[in-house]
């Protein structure tokens, strides 16, 4: 049952309790930033090598990936996406893989992703149309519906928290039972499944769906 | 188990963070990067097109000098002929003409020539003949003979005179 808890790992004088979400949240971090630092030295536009290859071919994957969904002229808001894409998908794999309790446990930083959604979102629907518009299209098909669109800004973010939430505690309790009860060979495809392959598609999940929201409020 | 306390604000700290972070180290010089060899591509492209363009209004051009040229050889040659012609003909005229003069000129030069030596005989005939009469007068009626002889002789300068005269 202790697994389950975030434990406090240490507490600072002024800000108070740190959990462990917050700290492996640190450590991901410093790995994505080293890594950049690391394979973004000597990028050339000429004869680029394999490791720029690579690094060029996935964020244009990914860029192409969130253009095609919020529009060519809407690419400035395609680093936040690709940036929370990172965080999940390391979140998600590295941190089980290498041994830390996946910070999206927690529902705290779920809550907090969920938050920065949400005013992506409303942003992207302002920063495009105007206030006047945002105000109005509450009521766009019909006035009755207002009470409901009005509640949607709640509840698309609550859905996405409570959905990657949801999602990786129930992977991370199942795996802790399975590995209690057979700690032998057994967990390690279960493992795979709940670790990788539902990491994996829960970040994109995440971000493909904040990305739907957005080009709907930028309607 | 389930609780919102801090960490919530701290991990939306931590996000902005890793978004600054991650655009400045990764995001801002791989597009760039990206963008940069798009660029690259697309002048080179533009170029290569221009250039392709030029050499085709080049070549254009050139043949419509190259035809320009031909035309004008030919039409060079043909006003060529046409003077050559006209010169020839112009020449062959002119000697034609004073051929003619020429052979104008030689005839009646001749015809001249020949009146004054008539003239010429004649009076010397006339000489002649009086030069016989006188002599035969001077002689008189020596025999017969001599005046058969005189008569002779002015028939036939008589004859021959009246040849001539023909």
């Amino acid at each position: 049952m202790e697994e389950l808890n975030c434990e406090t790992v240490f507490t600072l004088p002024v800000l108070g309790d740190i959990s462990e979400s917050v700290v492996v949240t640190w450590i991901i971090m410093a790995v994505l930033v080293i890594l950049s630092i690391i394979f973004v030295r000597n990028l050339r536009v000429e004869n680029p090598g394999k490791v720029q290859l690579a690094l060029e071919a996935a964020i244009g994957w990914a860029q192409d990936f969130f253009e095609g969904i919020i529009g060519k002229e809407n690419r400035r808001y395609v680093p936040y996406l690709i940036t929370v894409l990172l965080y999940l998908a390391a979140a998600n794999t590295l941190a089980p893989l290498f041994g830390f309790k996946p910070p999206t446990k927690d529902l705290n930083v779920t809550a907090a992703l969920a938050i920065m959604s949400m005013f992506v979102i409303e942003y992207s629907g302002i920063h495009k149309n105007g206030v006047k518009h945002w105000v109005k299209h509450f009521a766009e098909p019909v006035p009755v519906v207002a009470p409901i669109t009005v509640l949607e800004i709640v509840i698309r973010p609550l859905s996405l928290c409570m959905r990657l939430f949801g999602n990786m505690l129930a992977g991370f309790v199942v795996l802790e039972l399975l590995k209690f009860f057979v700690p032998l060979i057994v967990p390690i495809p279960v493992s795979f499944y709940f670790d990788i392959f539902d990491g994996l598609l829960q970040a994109y999940v995440f971000v493909f769906l904040t990305a739907l929201f957005m080009t709907e409020e930028m309607e | 188990m389930i609780s919102i306390n801090m960490s919530l604000v701290y991990t939306i700290i931590n996000l902005v963070v890793l978004f600054l972070l991650l655009r400045h180290f990764l995001f801002t010089p791989v597009m760039n990067i990206m963008e940069q060899r798009r660029k690259l591509i697309e002048d080179g492209l533009k170029h290569a097109q221009d250039a392709q363009d030029d050499a085709n209004r080049m070549k254009q051009e050139y043949e419509k000098a190259l035809s320009g040229a031909k035309q004008e050889s030919v039409q060079m040659i043909e006003d060529a002929r046409r003077n050559a012609k006209a010169e020839y003909d112009r020449i062959v005229g002119q000697a034609g003409d004073e051929a003619g003069s020429i052979i104008e000129s030689a005839r009646e030069t001749v015809r001249i020539e020949r009146d004054k030596t008539m003239q010429e005989l004649q009076s010397q005939i006339a000489d002649l003949a009086v030069a016989s009469a006188a002599r035969i007068i001077g002689r008189k009626t020596e025999d017969q003979g001599n005046q058969d002889l005189y008569d002779q002789f002015l028939k036939e300068a008589g004859e021959s005179h009246g040849d001539a005269d023909k």
